[in-house]
């Protein structure tokens, strides 16, 4: 008898540890609570991974591939041990996230030690895929908006059409490197902000620094805070009609939810997400079935959705040792994106899936984005 | 030019001011009657804005909403006095400081933040506003602009100042406030109803902050986090004020909101500094708060 429950046991376990042997997990870090701004990135960039996966998963049913998601609160600290985590504990081959720069500068590191393949998203700041290029290889790519492509297309647009352009940022970490960004490209362009006004992310009125925009006379503010709301509101206020730019963080619908329909309308943005595509149309109806009111964002669930599917069909060709998913990864082509990701996005010298030429400008027309004419 | 400017920065701060004040108002009555205070009071304004903001977006009148939120919030405040602070009241050895109440009431407002996190999500929102059929049409004084929430925020705030000056002085309850304040044991001898005096402290304390909640939902963005620096700002405004005079927190409410407004225009990178550099520099001078020296008594 106890040989039998031996046997059986021995059995059990075979079966699980093989079972377990051929699973591939992927790690997904985003942030899932916090600042409601930044929960709007990490839910809808977690809205496009979870469509990428599960069309995945019912095209290869027979597949045995993991996601594991963690909620990193924005918080860096706790994105790192969570990406300890995903590396020691959970054997993933390969992470994507997250949110904030601050917590991608700081576990991105990781990853390239352990040679597990990061894909970063929706994080923008700019040089955070070139810091790691040179290592060769570099386990570091990114399926997000990039900052300074951002900035050049807001302000190569600006500069063609407005006289006096201003700047209302956030004292945050993310509002100092956009004012950085921008005032380095106007001088590059020859001109400089007429007015630049700060604001703490936990402001609740921003009457005063929209009077000093008005009373400088700017004819074009550009807004990087994440209460764009509030700005708008004080320009109702004072009678005071400029119009916007900001990066793509204007696009979202909480951001008409808040701001108001009549009031968005004209708002122009960063995208890489054209509605009017057909390829993106599909992508929009099958999110809107899939997550009804809760899908918001397009641009930022399409680079998600985009994301994982790099990862998934790069763990297809390679199976599940990370350093070949990196090699795959980097290999990726003729890739079928619903954004402006060409498709053969990177290679040896560039890990961003996005372009510059990819950025455009989108406008807030009648509750939808769309790409503004020249 | 300059002159309106000063005046339109000078008003959004006495609008932002009134909310504090009312924050702060709800802190001294707390403190007289139990001294205790609701450090998830930030917490209960934000419930407050949610409600009112809900009651409007189905059509309920900007008044009815006004009242029926302040009655459900002072409610609640009065079920946090039960809960998380009369247990662990004075049940100490009377030497040791009794500070329990502080992590209750911290635990308290963050369950309230979680329940309006289930119920709104993490979205931030825009509550209608309140009293104007359209926010698009502010009043002009002067050539500064003013909506029309804005003026009522600071209204409501001097109306609840006067008002809660009235009760402290000519009402019973303000009287029994006093003795409850001076020594709670000496006060049940003279036959006072002190669990209900502190109950009636709560409840007002309740009704303030739900007050300028539904008041300040409207000129900002209604969501979940809302609540702590409310709770920051108004606690600055309560030491500045001293806690011994409701008309110390009203001047020093309206000054901290204008001094917010002020610097905002004059140097906005540091806007949220001055007012707190402003408060230390106070506090240094009369580490009691401006009023506390002239009227020792409770009122």
């Amino acid at each position: 008898m106890r040989k039998i429950l031996g046997l059986a046991a021995g059995l059990i376990i075979g079966v699980i540890s093989g079972a377990h042997a051929e699973t591939v997990k992927i790690g997904i870090v985003e942030a899932l609570s916090g600042p409601p701004v930044i929960v709007d990135f990490g839910e809808s960039y977690l809205q496009g991974i979870q469509l990428a996966f599960k069309e995945y998963k019912a095209s290869n049913p027979k597949r045995d591939i993991e996601i594991v998601v963690y909620n990193d609160e924005a918080n860096p600290q706790r994105s790192v041990s969570l990406v300890q985590r995903l590396i020691a504990s959970d054997q993933v081959s390969a992470i994507v996230g997250t949110v904030n720069a601050g917590s991608v500068v700081a576990f991105a590191p990781l990853a390239q030690q352990a040679g597990v393949p990061l894909m970063i998203g929706p994080a923008t700041a700019t040089d955070i895929t070139t810091k790691f290029i040179d290592q060769k290889p570099s386990y570091i790519f990114r399926c997000s908006m990039v900052e300074r492509f951002m900035t050049d297309a807001v302000l190569d647009w600006a500069v063609k059409h407005y006289k006096s352009i201003g700047m209302i940022h956030t004292t945050s970490g993310y509002g100092m490197f956009a004012l950085n960004e921008v005032q380095s490209g106007m001088a590059a362009r020859g001109r400089t902000l007429a007015a630049v006004e700060a604001a703490a992310p936990t402001v609740s009125d921003m009457t005063p620094q929209a009077l000093k925009m008005k009373d400088a006379g700017v004819d074009l503010v550009l807004i990087y805070h994440d209460s764009p709301e509030l700005i708008f509101r004080a320009f109702q206020k004072l009678d005071y009609k400029p119009a916007t730019a900001a990066g793509w963080g204007l696009s979202s619908q909480m951001a008409v939810n808040v701001i108001g329909k009549e009031a968005i309308e004209g708002g122009v943005m960063a995208q890489a997400f054209d509605i009017e595509d057909p390829k993106a149309r599909e992508f929009d109806a099958k999110m809107r079935a899939e997550f009804g009111d809760k899908y918001r964002w397009p641009v930022v669930a399409a680079l998600g959705y985009d994301a994982m599917r790099l990862v998934l069909q790069a763990v297809d060709r390679a199976g599940g040792e990370p350093a070949k998913v990196r090699d795959a990864l980097e290999e990726t082509d003729n890739f079928r994106a619903v954004t402006d990701t060409p498709s053969h996005p990177f290679s040896a010298h560039n890990h961003e899936c996005l372009e510059p030429s990819a950025v455009f400008l989108g406008v807030w027309r009648g509750g939808e984005v769309v790409r503004l004419a020249n | 030019m300059f002159g309106s400017d000063l005046l339109q920065v000078v008003l959004s701060g006495i609008a932002l001011g009134g909310t504090y004040t009312l924050l702060a108002l709800g802190m001294f009555v707390t403190y007289a009657a139990s001294r205790a205070m609701n450090f998830g009071q930030g917490d209960f304004l934000a419930v407050a804005a949610f409600l009112g903001m809900a009651a409007m977006t189905i059509g309920i009148s900007g008044a009815v909403a006004f009242v029926g939120v302040c009655a459900a919030v002072a409610a609640l405040a009065m079920a946090v006095e039960r809960i998380a602070i009369r247990p662990l009241e004075r049940r100490g050895d009377g030497e040791s400081l009794n500070v329990g109440w502080i992590l209750t009431t911290l635990g308290f407002g963050l369950m309230l933040q979680n329940v309006i996190t289930i119920v709104w999500g993490k979205s931030r929102y825009y509550s209608p506003p309140l009293f104007t059929s359209k926010n698009l049409a502010p009043l002009h004084v002067f050539g500064a602009a003013l909506q029309v929430d804005e003026l009522i925020v600071a209204a409501v705030s001097l109306a609840a100042v006067a008002g809660f000056y009235f009760a402290l002085n000519r009402t019973n309850w303000g009287r029994n406030l006093a003795a409850v304040s001076f020594d709670p044991a000496t006060a049940s001898l003279l036959g006072i109803d002190v669990r209900r005096t502190i109950t009636i402290a709560y409840a007002i304390m309740g009704a303030a902050t739900a007050a300028g909640g539904v008041l300040v939902g409207p000129l900002g963005t209604v969501q979940s986090h809302m609540g702590p620096l409310f709770l920051v700002k108004s606690f600055s405004v309560v030491a500045v004020g001293g806690l011994v005079n409701p008309l110390g927190v009203l001047i020093a409410g309206f000054g901290f909101g204008v001094v917010e407004a002020l610097s905002n225009f004059f140097d906005s990178t540091f806007g949220d500094l001055y007012p707190f550099l402003i408060v230390f520099g106070c506090l240094i001078v009369w580490p009691t708060g401006l009023f506390k020296k002239r009227l020792s008594d409770v009122r």
